[in-house]
Parts: structure tokens; C-alpha cells; sequence
């Protein structure tokens, strides 16, 4: 009886120790991993802090300039291509009011007098 | 069982007494035992309380090993939408190891292959030298510096350093300044937040907006062209916190190559320079007058001859010869009835003024490049008629727009500053003048662009008002006629203004277009012009129909004009 818990309690002092033994280098190998991840980390944190250096000398606005006006056909934009909204006339009350497709825009002294300023003549 | 006391002989057969030494023996092994049984129970009790009371688990976040955080030892610079415009880059240099290079000849030629413009005789020298440590080339590009270690020299090493880069470069120059190649602030920012981009931490913010700085850039750039100039300056504040948005001085400087900077790039206009500005300065003469109840808007004087005193004739540029109501004489630019309006109101009270709006000292702006104004030692009579229009007191740009700002918006002085400041956050001021005295002199500058000398200055919709003004350049001690500094100061929109935009050029010489004119109404009212046109949308500013009756009502201003012999009542 004393021999056999003798044993058990050897047996179980030796696993434990084998137990901890590998864990101890599984965690050597796993914060081995988490350096190299970090290292990593950081190596590509710099490539980005290089690239947004980049970004920002690409996106000099002589340079943009020079591009939109080459590749786009977009001009920019003149004070008088925006309207205030409440310049803009409201929908007609009910469905009935709204004329068929081929109804002819409205007639200039309808509009307000900033879209009849600005409205093109055929 | 261990006692003192002798064994009573009947319970053992051992009967004789026990000898002192064995005696001696027991006392001390019980002493020893009682002091282990303390030693024991102090790492029991030590155990119990590490394994069960104190930081009983395992701590919830496991130490990191290595760094994680990406920081350079320079803190960036960014504008107010937050564009990159400057910041550190890791750069190798090389250095060498004179001791330990075997062949200095040959290592120096080898060298000259991948870095064509070494020289090969100062490298060979410094390498044949006795020295442990020597700079062959600073800031290596990758490439360059796996070309050097493919070489496989012995003795050369590189060193991580950082280098300072300007995405921007040229367009900011003269705002962000630049550093020394061991990053230590030069110029500028980075001259003046120095200590504080040295202690890393977040990017510093600018007031500056890039898109503004750009389209004040490409204007007065084209202007100079155009008007053959040798230089330039421009400004655009806002009128409410006293941010400036955008700082020009031309020519300029790219500073990512400090060394190839010249004199006259290197020279701030807009801040460092300090000029006679000439007629803009009726904006305050005539808000000062305005200010102190001397006059109205219906007064006027006299403006048909010149004033002549001691060896001066002041005349007028766009002489009317006759009697000029005070909207005229700030529409037309007069300089005989700006001088007998500040004759009105005295010497002692204008020094005072021009103390209270900031002319008198250095612009409180956030850089080392300011100028001090030169302003008269004794302030007389014929001092007050000269700085009347300008003359006789010389301010920098950024002193002219600051002091502008405060007559537009209300009438409150605030200091300029190239910090972003929180959205919508107005910093305490100082009251310069009325706010009813602010809303006539909105007005006046609204009339010049309409109908006066700034008409090249109006934008569509953008309800610009301004003040035009060029002033003959000191050369030595005299005056010298042909060479002018032409400037242009708006504000817009009129109704609530927004911003200044100041445009300035140096020596500009007339074209056929402007009829041989160099004035500030022809050459830097249409940059202002333009450029209004350009960042009105840009910032949000709506536009508006400047023939309206409310625009019209609120612009209004009532003349009174002379017409043979007899006044009478306009209205614009």
C-alpha cells in the first residue's frame, strides 16, 4: 500500500515536471513568434509612414493641377454653378400638376430670379 | 519527554543522573528547533499570502516584448485638413573606420563607383588617416546604401539617422522652414516649435490650408511673370480667429535642398519685409477718423489743389480737382483729403491708433522671420500727413492684413497666428474700433471694388471689397519713381466678411493689357480677383447676387458729390 502511493506520487512529480518543461519552450517558441510579429509590425509601420510621405508629395496640388487638367474634362468649379436650395422651385402638389415629358421648360418670369439669371437659352 | 527535571527511576532502567554536558545539549537543540519552527512558519505564512491574497491570477496581459509603436524622433508637421508637410524619414549614413580599412586608395575608388560625386582625393585622405570614426556621406538612399555594402569594403559601417523631408516642398517653404542635417530648426516652424518637435509626440496642425496656399501660389506667380516682378508676397486670414491660411513669398526656396538656397529666396516678404504700403493704409486713416465722431460719410474737404509743405507736394494719382466727399476720397484713393483727415483728428491720437491696431510693433506671429516696422522717433504734424496714405511708416504684409482683419470683422483685434485653432473657437480680442465704425469702413472697401480703383479685384458672387495701394520704393535715400510696390487688400464676403486675401508685387513694370500702368488696381487687384474666385467655393463661402435689393440695401452707401458749384445726393 505505502509502495504503491509511493510510486503514484513519483509518477506524477516526474509528468508535472516533463509537463512544465515542454510548456516552458512552447512559450520560448510562442514569444519568439510575437518579436518576430512585432518586428514585422514595425517594419511595415515604417514602409507606411514612407508611402504617406509619398502620398502627400503625389498629391502636390501643382501636380493634381496639372493632371486634371490634362486627363479630366472637369473645370473647376465657378460661384455661379451653385444655387442656394430654397432656389430650387418645389415639386407641384399633386401627380396631375406635373406636365407630360414633352411639356417645355417654364417660362424664365416663373423662376426665381437667380435660376432665370443663370438659365441657359436654347 | 525532554525536560529539566531529572526521570523518575521507576518508569526507566537507565537510573544514573544525567551528566551536565548531554544537559547543555537538549537546551540548545530545543533552542535551535524553536528558532527553525519560527524560520518555517514566516515562509509558510510568506507563501500563503504570494499564492492566495496578493495578485492571486496570472496577469491579464502578457509583456510585449520588443516595440510595437512606430515614433520618429521629430515630430511631423501637417496643415489644418491634415496633408503631410513635413516629416522624418530613416535615412543610413556612412561613416568609416580609418583604422580598420586595409586599402585607402582603393577603397576610396571603389567607393566613387556607386557615389559618382564623391571626392575621391578628400575620401582618400580622410581614410588614410589615423581617426576611429569619419563621415564619408550623410543620408544614403536604400539603394545607394546596398550598393556600398555589395562593394564589401572593410571598416565601413552605416549609421541610422533621420533626415527631415517636405512633401510640399517649395509651395510652404518660407511658413514651415526647414532644419540642419543634424534636424535642429533653421527657419521657420521649424526654427520656432523647435523644443516641441523635438519631444516627439502628435503632429503639430497648422492654420495653413494647402488648396489656399497653392491657388494664392499659381496666381501671384503668373503675375510676376506677366509684370516682370522680382518678387511677390500674399496672405489669406481668417478674419475671425486670425488664422492664417496661407503665407507667400516669392521667389521661393525648396528645402529639401538647404544648400542650394539663395539670399533672395531665403527673404520673407510677407512677414521679414517692411514697406511704405501706400494707400491701403486709408483703411485705417479713414476708420480712425471715423472712429473719434470727427466725421461721417457726408463730410468732405477740399481736395482741388495739392498741399505743399516744407520741400513736399502731396498730390493726388487720380486727381478730381475739386471738393471730395469722404466715400470719394476713399474710392479715388485721395491723398490730399486723407491727409486733411488726419490733420482732423491729430498726431497724438493717430500714433495712438496705430499703436492700438499693432503698427507700431513687430507682428506677434508664431515665427522668427518678422520684421519690426520703422515708424517716425517724433511723431509731428507733417509725420501724421504722410502716414495719412501710407508713407513714412513701413509695416510688414502680415502686420497690414492683421490690422485689416480687425477693421472688417467687427472691429476686434486679435493676434495672427499659423496654429490651427479649434473649429469655431474665437480667441479674445481687443476692441480697435466700433462695430458700426466696422460696418461703414465694409462698405467704403465694397464701393472701390464696384466703382473705384480695385473694379480688376471683383469675383462673381463672392462680394468682394478692398483697398488699392502702391507706393514708390525707397532706393538709398530717395524715392525712386519706376520702381513701385503694387498691392491689392480684399476682404469678402462684404455682407459678413471671412477672410483678407493680400497679393503684393515688387517692382512690377506695366504691359500693354494695363495700358503701361503698375498700380495695385491693375496688377495686384486682379490676382486678389482671382484668387477669391478660385477659394470662395473652396471654403464655403456662398455666393450671392450682388444686384439683389438686400445685397444692394446692405451695401448702400449715399455720396454727396459736386457738380457745378452745387452738391448733391448719389446713391450706390
Amino acid at each position: 500500500m505505502m509502495r504503491g502511493g509511493t510510486i503514484f506520487w513519483m509518477a506524477l512529480a516526474v509528468m508535472a515536471g516533463i509537463g512544465l518543461f515542454l510548456l516552458k519552450y512552447e512559450v520560448a517558441e510562442m514569444e519568439d513568434q510575437l518579436a518576430d510579429i512585432n518586428r514585422e509590425t514595425l517594419i511595415n509601420l515604417e514602409a507606411v509612414h514612407v508611402l504617406k510621405a509619398e502620398w502627400s508629395y503625389l498629391n502636390r496640388p501643382q501636380r493634381l493641377e496639372t493632371l486634371g487638367r490634362d486627363l479630366l474634362s472637369l473645370e473647376p468649379v465657378k460661384a455661379r454653378q451653385t444655387l442656394d436650395i430654397s432656389d430650387i422651385p418645389l415639386r407641384p402638389d399633386s401627380a396631375a400638376e406635373i406636365p407630360a415629358a414633352t411639356a417645355t421648360p417654364p417660362a424664365a418670369d416663373h423662376l426665381p430670379p437667380l435660376l432665370a439669371k443663370y438659365r441657359r437659352d436654347p | 519527554m525532554i525536560g529539566r527535571h531529572p526521570i523518575p527511576p521507576r518508569r526507566t532502567s537507565l537510573e544514573q543522573p544525567v551528566p551536565p554536558a548531554v544537559e547543555t545539549g537538549r537546551s540548545r537543540l530545543l533552542i535551535a528547533g524553536a528558532m527553525f519552527a519560527v524560520a518555517f512558519a514566516v515562509v509558510a505564512g510568506r507563501l500563503v499570502d504570494v499564492t492566495l491574497f496578493a495578485d492571486g491570477n496570472e496577469p491579464r496581459l502578457a509583456q510585449s516584448t520588443g516595440e510595437t509603436s512606430h515614433h520618429t524622433d521629430r515630430a511631423d508637421i501637417v496643415d489644418r485638413n491634415g496633408v503631410l508637410l513635413a516629416t522624418s524619414l530613416k535615412t543610413a549614413s556612412l561613416y568609416a573606420d580609418a583604422r580598420v580599412v586595409l586599402d585607402a586608395d582603393e577603397a576610396a575608388r571603389k567607393l566613387a563607383t556607386v557615389l559618382p560625386d564623391l571626392d575621391i582625393a578628400k575620401v582618400r585622405r580622410k581614410l588614410m588617416s589615423d581617426r576611429a570614426f569619419i563621415w564619408i556621406r550623410r543620408h544614403l538612399t536604400p539603394r545607394q546604401q546596398n550598393a556600398v555594402n555589395r562593394l564589401g569594403i572593410p571598416g565601413l559601417d552605416f549609421l541610422q539617422e533621420e533626415r527631415r523631408v517636405y512633401p510640399a516642398g517649395p509651395l510652404v517653404s518660407h511658413i514651415v522652414g526647414h532644419t540642419d542635417i543634424d534636424n535642429r530648426g533653421l527657419v521657420g516652424i521649424e526654427r520656432a516649435f523647435d523644443r516641441a518637435l523635438g519631444r516627439k509626440g502628435t503632429p503639430l496642425q497648422l492654420s495653413i490650408d494647402l488648396r489656399v496656399q497653392h491657388a494664392i501660389h499659381a496666381e501671384l506667380s503668373s503675375a510676376m511673370e506677366t509684370f516682370q516682378a522680382i518678387g511677390g508676397a500674399g496672405i489669406v486670414m481668417d478674419v475671425n480667429s486670425g488664422e492664417v491660411l496661407s503665407l507667400v513669398s516669392l521667389p521661393t526656396f525648396d528645402p529639401n535642398k538647404p544648400m542650394a538656397i539663395g539670399k533672395e529666396a531665403r527673404f520673407n516678404r510677407a512677414t521679414l519685409g517692411v514697406y511704405e504700403m501706400g494707400s491701403t493704409f486709408k483703411i485705417f486713416n479713414t476708420a480712425m477718423a471715423l472712429d473719434t465722431g470727427r466725421i461721417t460719410l457726408g463730410s468732405g474737404y477740399d481736395a482741388k489743389d495739392p498741399i505743399r509743405i516744407a520741400r513736399f507736394v502731396i498730390r493726388d494719382f487720380h486727381a478730381k480737382r475739386r471738393w471730395l466727399s469722404v466715400p470719394e476720397i476713399f474710392m479715388y484713393s485721395s491723398n490730399i483729403g486723407s491727409v486733411k483727415m488726419a490733420l482732423d483728428v491729430g498726431p497724438i491720437a493717430q500714433q495712438e491708433f496705430m499703436r492700438r491696431i499693432g503698427m507700431l510693433r513687430p507682428s506677434p506671429v508664431e515665427l522668427p522671420e518678422v520684421g519690426s516696422p520703422l515708424v517716425p522717433n517724433r511723431w509731428r504734424e507733417i509725420n501724421a500727413m504722410t502716414i495719412s496714405f501710407g508713407h513714412g511708416i513701413s509695416v510688414s504684409p502680415m502686420q497690414l492684413v492683421s490690422g485689416v482683419a480687425s477693421m472688417v470683422n467687427g472691429g476686434v483685434r486679435r493676434n495672427p497666428t499659423l496654429i490651427h485653432q479649434p473649429d469655431g473657437e474665437r480667441p479674445k480680442g481687443t476692441r480697435v474700433i466700433s462695430a458700426t465704425t466696422s460696418e461703414k469702413i465694409r462698405r467704403l472697401m465694397r464701393l472701390v471694388v464696384e466703382n473705384g480703383t480695385g473694379k480688376n479685384a471683383a469675383a462673381d458672387g463672392m462680394l468682394v471689397g478692398g483697398k488699392t495701394g502702391t507706393a514708390e520704393k525707397v532706393v538709398g535715400r530717395r524715392y525712386k519713381t519706376k520702381a513701385l510696390m503694387s498691392s491689392f487688400i480684399g476682404a469678402f464676403p462684404m455682407t459678413a466678411p471671412r477672410y483678407v486675401v493680400f497679393a503684393m508685387l515688387d517692382e512690377p513694370t506695366g504691359t500693354k493689357e494695363t495700358f503701361g500702368y503698375a498700380t495695385g488696381g491693375w496688377v495686384a487687384a486682379p490676382v486678389v480677383g482671382k484668387v477669391i474666385a478660385r477659394i470662395g467655393p473652396m471654403l464655403g463661402v456662398e455666393p450671392v447676387d450682388p444686384a439683389s435689393d438686400d445685397i444692394r440695401r446692405r451695401m448702400a452707401i449715399n455720396i454727396v458729390t459736386e457738380k457745378d458749384g452745387r452738391r448733391q445726393l448719389a446713391s450706390f
